[in-house]
């Protein structure tokens, strides 16, 4: 264990050096891991997609219900109107047309349309809720391992009261009462998600805090700040970085199970209200509920293998 | 009363009870049943709007309470379909002295508490007397029971007669009153006693927890409520009405509690559970399937659209002639056909067509037919100064100044279909000009954001109806929601349409609506041909001033095991349950 | 001596996890009784139908759920009452917060346990095999599954597995059976899909992480020496290497069960209609009753807090080297 803390901590000291020759060297390193590749090329397709999408889908809120519930090109399904006057049902089979090619909701609203602006929405969640998580997660870890004594002690307690706290309950029960706009969730779970963070990184300061170039950056007269944004923060980013690729899929799934139960911010078409929706028409229009299953799938699993990769690219002891 | 929860459950929150698939059984009496019924089986009734509160009813404010207590235990009366009576624990009608003050009402002799003894006119009377009318229980539907004598608000009084018969007393003339009483349903007076004046031991006593003194009263007797789960109810051998024909013939009845619709009727499909609702989607597929038969039967329940008309709200609405022009231009048909597929009918008033007051005289019938023209509707608001002519000729409706007409349309999230109409309203708009911002909000932030008022810059409490200078703490033009209209009672509804209505958040306000509403709770609408006058009058009335656009009344659909026999759709199907049986 | 330490440790861990536990009923407890919603929000429709005057009605359902009453006042009743043992009155279930949980806590139980044993017992015995075949094609191939298994959102794959299994197939029924007595095969049955459903993303990190952690051993000097010692291979992985494994693994799978307990549980019994202590809590806060949200919250932090004290003293019996001050 010991050994395997020498290394990583010699690997992090170069980073004053040359940060460019060892971001290469990291990169090198992650290349070889092929699922990673794989993860960060569909996050970089998607972040595409999510911010170019949109200028050539159709307006995801324009609904159309005379085109309601079109399945998706290469599908056929029966669609069925009852008149009350001859107590019958008026059938008609709708096939999937390129016009829509992932078909249409309940509202007739363009599905791949609202996959690309949920993919924007998901996305955002997923990076603004894990920043504000991150942030204060680092803030608290640092500031605990830096100062000690009763402060540390105090922000640990506290640590430990918010980890033991039921994360999903709480979400729950702030949504629940603060009302369900996206804004609040993305803050909410930001609020709630950053005590793995700050435990993780106060570790990893606290055993940086006594290595010889800490040491010498505070013999040699360096202010409490500078030795904290100079030397400690840029020391434990690696780190930083593998959390937080590896919490942004648990924050996705959180707003998307928000959604599930109800509870997401139904102005905003993220995945997860798109999943909600498909639920109410699961054996009418499969594809509703199948289609942001899948991206919310794929997406969660790309940045599962990008953290993984990158997690054993920054620890050379790690196996692949 | 547990009736006119169930009207309610399905009606007021029709909108939102399309999700829900909550039904409540009524029952009947006197339907001789076929010779050779044998009692078999376990009817399981899928349910998915969240579980009851408490079966110590008298504590209850939510329909589902009543109708768990409902198969246990009798009301005075209930109605077939057609909304005729059919007596239960009463052994003759209702009788209404010729002033209309008095009522008289004569129970059964055959019914028996749990112990044995004799349900009593005195448990009747002490149930209202000692219970929902005392302070000390807070029982939170007293306002039936009570009426204004000079301003104040008092109780009725009634007064026990002899054994089987007693009387209930009023100062002042309420025709309607007699629909009240047929729900009443008693406590046991030699339990209740023992809880007297302490609320809290009341609500937690063992006896009405566990409903264990409801004797021969009901169909069935109370054997299991595991919460969040299942309701489970078992055969009552004693029931008075099944003396004779061995009724009811099912060994247990079971509510049966889903997280979702989905699941609910995936249970339907698959034939783990006898009944539930269908949604409108499903309809077609479950009508397909051999072992499944669907009943589409109307409901009283309808959806509106308010239009605000308080200080807050877009200015034009206050006029009748932008009301109905806005409502010409929006197609009623298309809310039908297109999204409720079918399954309901165009709304132009607010007593349902399940009603015996229902009338189609004279109608103003906007949003269908000729009276649904985007052009004739833009052409009046233009005409009343709402709009500019465009260089090709055609009208972009605007406000008085000629700028965008930007409205707020307001709807409660969770109701899919309420949500289609919100979109499909705000397209309709859209085509004169007009453009909609839809804020889909949570049930409590409608309420407290939107549908309560105020008088801004006083002390006041925010309520439903303030008075007219009393406006929301936010601004919106349009409100969608579900409404409904006791079809036996449709005075009740002075509550939305009279200027001090409870519920008129819409600030709705107009003379002649007042004075027909006073006039249907009258003496002379002890007249029913009065009535049905005052009714039909009213009916055209609204239809006419819009004071909020009525949408569509809907159509449930109930889906059964094919081997469920003895059922007669219709608007309370449930009304003879105790009858039904397994092939 | 190794006795005194370790019980000054026991009750230093108690206080502080009574401690915790204050906290977390004052949050919550809070955080129940600021919001702007009130218990009356869902009557409106129904008192609206019956042509009444919602203030009164407002007033006497708010009056039975006692918030006519000072929150500083209820919240000093509530703590008074617990620690004379009452959990008061559950009103939206109307039945003793106490008898409530008693009823219910199973349902969760059974589904906790079984998906922690199918997941911990599956995912183990995956993570050695591909430890020990690392860089084979089967290595690969469950290497990937298990990241499936853990991108997967539960409650949509519960639902898939509800529409192929019970809809299409018709191999279980569409919802879970209550009646069923708790040691059936049944029952077992029953709980099937349920328990893939929430054991799913537990069992693909379980084989991540044993895998991770018998490689860290499997390199490690004293596997070498058992191997040259001419130790059978079985033996070596089986009792050097595994046992090694063994210690971070524990911790790892005590931990996720808090997670576990409120997060995927809840949205498993959602899914499949099983009416346990997740069910119960989230409607105790969609029906504003505070004493059961207070009380779910509570015990089942007391439950988390207890599982890692229990880990942490076993480790001192597993690892004797281990000290906690």
């Amino acid at each position: 264990m010991n050994e395997r803390k020498e290394t990583a901590g010699k690997d992090r000291a170069a980073f004053h050096g040359g940060g460019f020759r060892l971001a290469s060297y990291y990169w090198q390193r992650m290349a070889r891991n092929r699922l990673a590749i794989f993860g960060l090329a569909f996050i970089i397709f998607l972040a595409l997609v999510a911010i170019a999408g949109p200028f050539f889908t159709p307006d995801p809120t324009e609904v159309d219900f005379e085109a309601k519930n079109m399945p998706p090109v290469g599908f056929t399904i029966t669609q069925s109107v009852y008149d009350i006057k001859t107590d019958q049902f008026i059938t008609t089979r709708v096939s999937g047309t390129w016009k829509h090619p992932l078909g249409t909701d309940r509202k007739g609203r363009d599905m791949l349309a609202m996959i690309v602006s949920g993919a924007r929405v998901s996305l955002q969640v997923g990076l603004l809720a894990t920043g504000i998580a991150i942030i204060i997660g680092t803030i608290i870890g640092v500031m605990s391992a830096y100062l000690g004594g009763w402060i540390d002690n105090a922000l640990m307690r506290f640590t430990d009261v918010m980890m033991t706290f039921p994360f999903f309950l709480l979400l729950v029960l702030i949504v629940f009462i603060f009302g369900p706009s996206l804004a609040f969730i993305v803050l909410a779970i930001g609020l709630t998600g950053w005590t793995g963070t700050a435990r993780l990184v106060r570790s990893e300061s606290l055993s940086l805090r006594t290595r010889e170039f800490v040491m010498a950056a505070k013999a040699l007269g360096a202010s409490d700040g500078r030795v904290v944004f100079r030397h400690l923060i840029p020391n434990v980013i690696s780190l930083i970085i593998v959390i937080a690729t590896l919490s942004i899929p648990g924050v996705i799934l959180a707003e998307a199970a928000l959604s599930f139960i109800g509870l997401g911010d139904p102005t905003v078409p993220s995945w997860g209200i798109i999943l909600e929706e498909g639920q109410h028409s699961l054996t009418t229009a499969w594809w509703v509920a199948v289609e942001p299953g899948i991206m919310l799938l794929l997406t969660v699993l790309a940045f599962n293998f990008l953290g993984d990769g990158l997690r054993d690219a920054f620890d050379p002891k790690s196996n692949v | 009363m547990k009736k006119k929860a169930a009207i309610i459950a399905c009606a007021a929150l029709a909108v939102i009870c399309l999700v829900s698939g909550g039904v409540y059984l009524a029952r009947t009496a006197g339907v001789k049943a076929p010779g050779e019924i044998k009692v078999k089986g376990i009817f399981i009734e899928g349910q998915s709007g969240g579980d009851a509160e408490t079966l110590n009813w008298i504590l209850a404010a939510d329909a589902t309470s009543f109708s768990y207590v409902g198969h246990t235990l009798d009301s005075l009366a209930t109605y077939d379909n057609d909304f005729n009576i059919q007596l239960r624990c009463l052994a003759k009608d209702i009788e209404v002295s010729p002033d209309g003050l008095v009522y008289t009402l004569t129970i059964r002799d055959d019914l028996r508490w749990s112990n044995g003894s004799p349900v009593t006119a005195e448990d009747y009377v002490y149930t209202l007397k000692n219970l929902m009318f005392s302070d000390w229980l807070n029982y939170p539907y007293k306002g039936d029971w009570q009426e204004e004598v000079n301003g104040e608000k008092v109780f009725v009084t009634p007064e026990v007669v002899n054994e089987t018969t007693f009387t209930i007393t009023r100062k002042t003339v309420y025709p309607e009153f007699v629909y009240t009483l047929y729900d009443l349903t008693p406590y046991p007076k030699y339990i209740a006693q023992k809880y007297e004046g302490d609320a809290e031991a009341f609500m937690r006593a063992p006896e009405f927890n566990n409903l264990s003194y409801t004797g021969n009263l009901g169909p069935y007797r109370f054997k299991e409520w595991n919460r969040n789960d299942r309701f489970v109810v078992e055969r009552n051998p004693d029931y008075y009405l099944g003396k004779d024909v061995g009724a009811p013939y099912f060994e247990q009845y079971i509510i049966k509690l889903f997280g979702t619709s989905a699941t609910r009727q995936a249970a339907l499909e698959a034939g783990d559970i006898t009944y539930t609702s269908i949604e409108p989607e499903q309809v077609i597929k479950f009508k397909g399937l051999r072992h499944i038969k669907v009943y589409t039967v109307p409901t009283s329940g309808y959806t509106i659209l308010a239009y605000n008309q308080r200080a807050n709200g877009w200015e034009g609405l206050k006029h009748k002639e932008v009301r109905q022009a806005l409502s010409m231009a929006i197609n009623k048909y298309g809310i039908t056909q297109n999204i409720l597929l079918g399954f309901a009918e165009p709304a132009f008033s607010f007593i349902p067509k399940v009603s015996p007051w229902y009338t189609e005289e004279g109608i103003v019938k906007y949003g269908v037919d000729a009276l649904y023209d985007k052009q004739k509707a833009a052409e009046i608001l233009y005409q009343l100064g709402y709009g500019v002519r465009q260089a090709d000729g055609s009208i972009k409706v605007t406000d008085k100044d000629g700028k965008l007409l930007q409205l707020v349309l307001v709807v409660n999230v969770g109701s899919k279909p309420a949500e289609d109409m919100a979109f499909f309203i705000r397209k309709e708009l859209l085509s004169l000009g007009i453009e909609t911002e839809i804020k889909l909000v949570p049930w409590p932030t409608l309420l407290r954001g939107y549908v309560m008022n105020a008088v801004p810059g006083s002390k006041q409490e925010p309520a439903y109806n303030n008075g007219p200078e009393a406006v929301s703490q936010e601004r919106w033009d349009f409100i969608l929601m579900g409404f409904g209209t006791d079809p036996l009672a449709p005075s009740g509804s002075h509550v939305f349409f009279t200027t001090d209505g409870g519920l008129n958040f819409m600030g709705f306000s107009n003379p002649k609506v007042d004075e027909l509403f006073a006039r249907a709770k009258s003496k002379e609408a002890l007249d029913k041909t009065v009535r049905q006058q005052v009714y039909a009058q009213l009916s055209r009335l609204l239809s006419e001033e819009q004071p909020v656009n009525f949408l569509a009344f809907h159509r449930a659909n109930r889906g059964f095991q094919k081997n469920v026999m003895g059922i007669e759709p219709g608007v309370n199907m449930g009304y003879n349950y105790h009858l039904w049986y397994f092939e | 001596m190794r006795k005194g330490w370790l019980r000054d440790y026991i009750l230093k861990r108690l206080l502080y996890s009574l401690i915790i536990a204050w906290g977390i009923l004052t949050v919550t407890f809070i955080l129940v009784r600021v919001g702007p919603s009130s218990p009356a929000d869902k009557y409106l429709a129904n008192i609206a139908a019956r042509g009444q005057d919602p203030s009164q009605v407002i007033a006497a359902i708010e009056a039975r759920y006692g918030l006519d009453k000072p929150v500083l006042q209820q919240y000093g009743e509530y703590i008074f009452n617990l620690l004379r043992g009452n959990w008061g009155w559950s009103l939206s279930t109307s039945m003793p917060v106490i008898e409530l949980i008693k009823h219910h806590w199973i349902y969760s139980f059974q589904l906790i346990l079984l998906s922690s044993l199918f997941a911990a017992i599956i995912g183990i015995l995956i993570g050695i095999y591909s430890a020990v075949k690392q860089y084979t094609k089967a290595d690969y191939a469950f290497t990937f599954l298990s990241f499936i298994g853990i991108s997967i959102p539960n409650f949509w794959l519960g639902v898939m597995l509800i529409l192929v299994f019970s809809v299409k197939l018709g191999l279980f029924k569409t919802y879970y059976d209550t009646t069923l007595p708790l040691f059936s095969l049944a029952n077992l049955k029953a709980l099937t899909l349920p328990v893939i459903t929430l054991g799913t993303g537990m069992l693909a990190a379980y084989v991540r992480y044993t895998r991770s952690a018998m490689l860290d051993n499997l390199r490690k000097p004293f596997v070498t020496t058992a191997r040259a010692k001419g130790l059978p291979e079985h033996i070596v992985i089986g009792k050097h290497v595994f046992r090694n494994a063994l210690l971070p693994l524990v911790t790892i799978i005590m931990f996720d069960l808090g997670s576990i307990v409120f997060g995927g549980a809840y949205l498993t019994e959602i899914v499949f209609g099983i009416p346990g202590l997740g069910q119960v809590s989230f409607n105790a806060i969609f029906a504003n009753d505070y004493p059961v949200v207070v009380a779910i919250t509570l015990i089942g932090t007391l439950v988390v807090l207890l599982v890692n004290l229990v880990t942490d003293i076993a480790y001192t019996y597993l690892d004797p080297r281990i000290r906690y001050e």
